[in-house]
């Protein structure tokens, strides 16, 4: 298939964030409105070294001509945030993902409750955000940071509105999560997002809460299409020697010509050799399927599988 | 105008059956004497994002639509690696999107089906291969459109089965101007 296109943004903003903080606002060319989030949703972005990382957008889902990110450099991280601060300038391109995922706000429910470590504030920010434009006041966001909290400028607003309660834990005892979580309400949802350790301590201080009610903010991968059957399997290219890994439930990442990308228009036929492929297609017939296969919506059902390429 | 050959035959068939030799050549022809209207125009510059409701596009002949991403010379649509005079500008009828609603309970809106022209009274998969008016321009429908997976993604809807056969249609523009909401829709018959 086609190598995964991207929304071509470029930056229009770079601003400090404190606490090596950089605030980045990407804006389309023509500053044309951008593909739409919910509150607290992520994108990828695709950097030019190759690497491609994932960040909360914390501005207002209705501010829809800009994604705004805030990225923490990491000085030993894995060189995502390090690019960004070092190498990224105003004006350069960025290609991102459509936005993901967002935290769930059911309007049936009184009362919210968001605990964010340091830079794990960010998608909160953009929830906030949102509840205080429809008029939902009925939240309260715990900052957990060490020393004054990440994006001061953009928590001083809520602050100033009593929605933000920071536990500054150089000035102040660590806060206990069980303390700020609670007991288990019928009419609330908690979230949180930060350090591992913090999540670890979420989840077991929200284990009496409904489910439902509870929501941890992972930036989670793209949904692979959904086949409990499928398998991971060699592809074997005949014609260039080449051999391909290609993960459950993955499409085979190949060069050719694709266009529905569903299984239906034949653009993406190829001949293949050996193996047991699995077709999931709904364009070829069974004689065709001796010998063809649709590489957009194709599996295998053996270890290998030998294309004509 | 004189019936293609393949369609004289089949009429040849129908006259040879009783029960159908109440159909005329004539008859037929008053069946395709359709109008529709142009109810909704859609661009957008780039793949991915919104597309925008406009109140008029001007068609460039051969080209596309001014500030569209499959305008020749800007090649910005996700389909843009893969030229085809087809894409020049694409229709879709308002009717499918009743359709969605009555058999999948499903709310799909004029600007999230992603052609530039939603169509209200037009028999769109019966144009394939024919020329036809939209407002001043004159379109030539080359095939009918298909959905595209990535649609399912960009509006979060499960409607890449259910537009199977009823994606709309890809045409060029044979001549250009502009087209404004309201515009009729007629055939060249
Ligand atoms: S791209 Fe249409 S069948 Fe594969």
């Amino acid at each position: 298939m086609m190598a995964a296109m991207t929304v071509k943004t470029v930056v229009d903003d770079i601003a400090d964030g404190g606490a090596g903080i950089k605030v980045f606002t990407l804006v389309d060319p023509d500053r044309w409105e951008l593909p739409p989030f919910k509150p607290g949703a992520h994108i990828d972005v695709h950097l030019a070294n190759g690497l491609i990382r994932t960040y909360s957008l914390c501005n207002d889902p209705t501010d829809n001509k800009r994604y705004v990110l805030a990225v923490k450099r990491e000085a030993d991280g894995r060189g995502g945030s390090i690019y960004l601060h070092d190498e990224i300038k105003r004006g350069g391109v960025i290609g991102v993902s459509l936005p993901r995922g967002g935290v769930p706000l059911p309007s049936h429910l009184t009362g919210f409750a968001f605990i964010a470590g340091g830079i794990g504030v960010t998608p909160f920010l953009s929830v906030a955000a949102h509840l205080r434009r429809i008029g939902r006041n009925d939240f309260v966001l715990h900052v957990i940071s060490r020393g004054p909290p990440p994006l001061a400028d953009m928590l001083a607003p809520l602050l100033q509105s009593g929605h933000v309660v920071i536990h500054d834990t150089w000035a102040g005892p660590r806060p206990d999560i069980v303390q700020l979580v609670g007991r288990p309400l019928a009419d609330a949802l908690i979230a949180c997002c930060g350090p591992v350790s913090m999540i670890d301590a979420f989840e077991q201080a929200s284990c009496d809460w409904p489910a439902v009610h509870v929501h941890v903010e992972r930036f989670v991968a793209p949904p692979l299409p959904v086949d409990p059957q499928a398998r991971a399997y060699v592809l074997a290219l005949a014609r260039s020697g080449q051999e391909i890994a290609v993960a459950a439930g993955e499409s085979m990442l190949l060069d050719v010509p694709a266009s529905c990308c569903g299984g239906i228009c034949g653009a993406c036929k190829v001949e293949w050799l050996q193996g047991e492929p699995v077709h999931r297609d709904r364009a070829l017939s069974p004689a065709e399927r001796e010998r063809s296969l649709l590489v957009c919506v194709a599996g295998s059902a053996s270890e290998r599988l030998v294309l004509d390429l | 105008m004189p019936l293609r050959p393949k369609l004289a035959m089949l009429y040849e068939r129908e006259r040879n059956n009783a029960m159908l030799d109440i159909v005329t050549p004539e008859s037929d022809a008053a069946a395709s004497m359709w109008s529709g209207v142009v109810r909704h125009l859609h661009i957008t510059p780039r793949a991915f994002l919104p597309m925008r409701e406009m109140r008029e596009l001007t068609l460039v002949a051969g080209k596309g639509i001014e500030g569209d991403r499959y305008m020749v010379g800007r090649e910005e649509g996700f389909y843009s690696p893969k030229p085809e005079e087809g894409r020049q500008i694409t229709l879709f009828e308002f009717e499918t999107l009743i359709a969605l609603k009555r058999d999948h309970d499903i709310d799909l809106g004029v600007d999230e089906h992603r052609r530039n022209v939603t169509t209200v009274g037009v028999p769109l998969t019966h144009l394939v291969g024919k020329q036809f008016w939209l407002g001043e321009t004159l379109l030539e429908a080359t095939r009918l459109s298909i959905p595209c997976r990535h649609i399912e993604e960009i509006t979060g809807k499960s409607i890449f089965d259910p537009l199977i056969n009823r994606s709309g249609l890809n045409c060029k523009i044979l001549q250009g101007g502009i087209v404004r909401v309201g515009d009729v829709v007629r055939s060249m018959q």
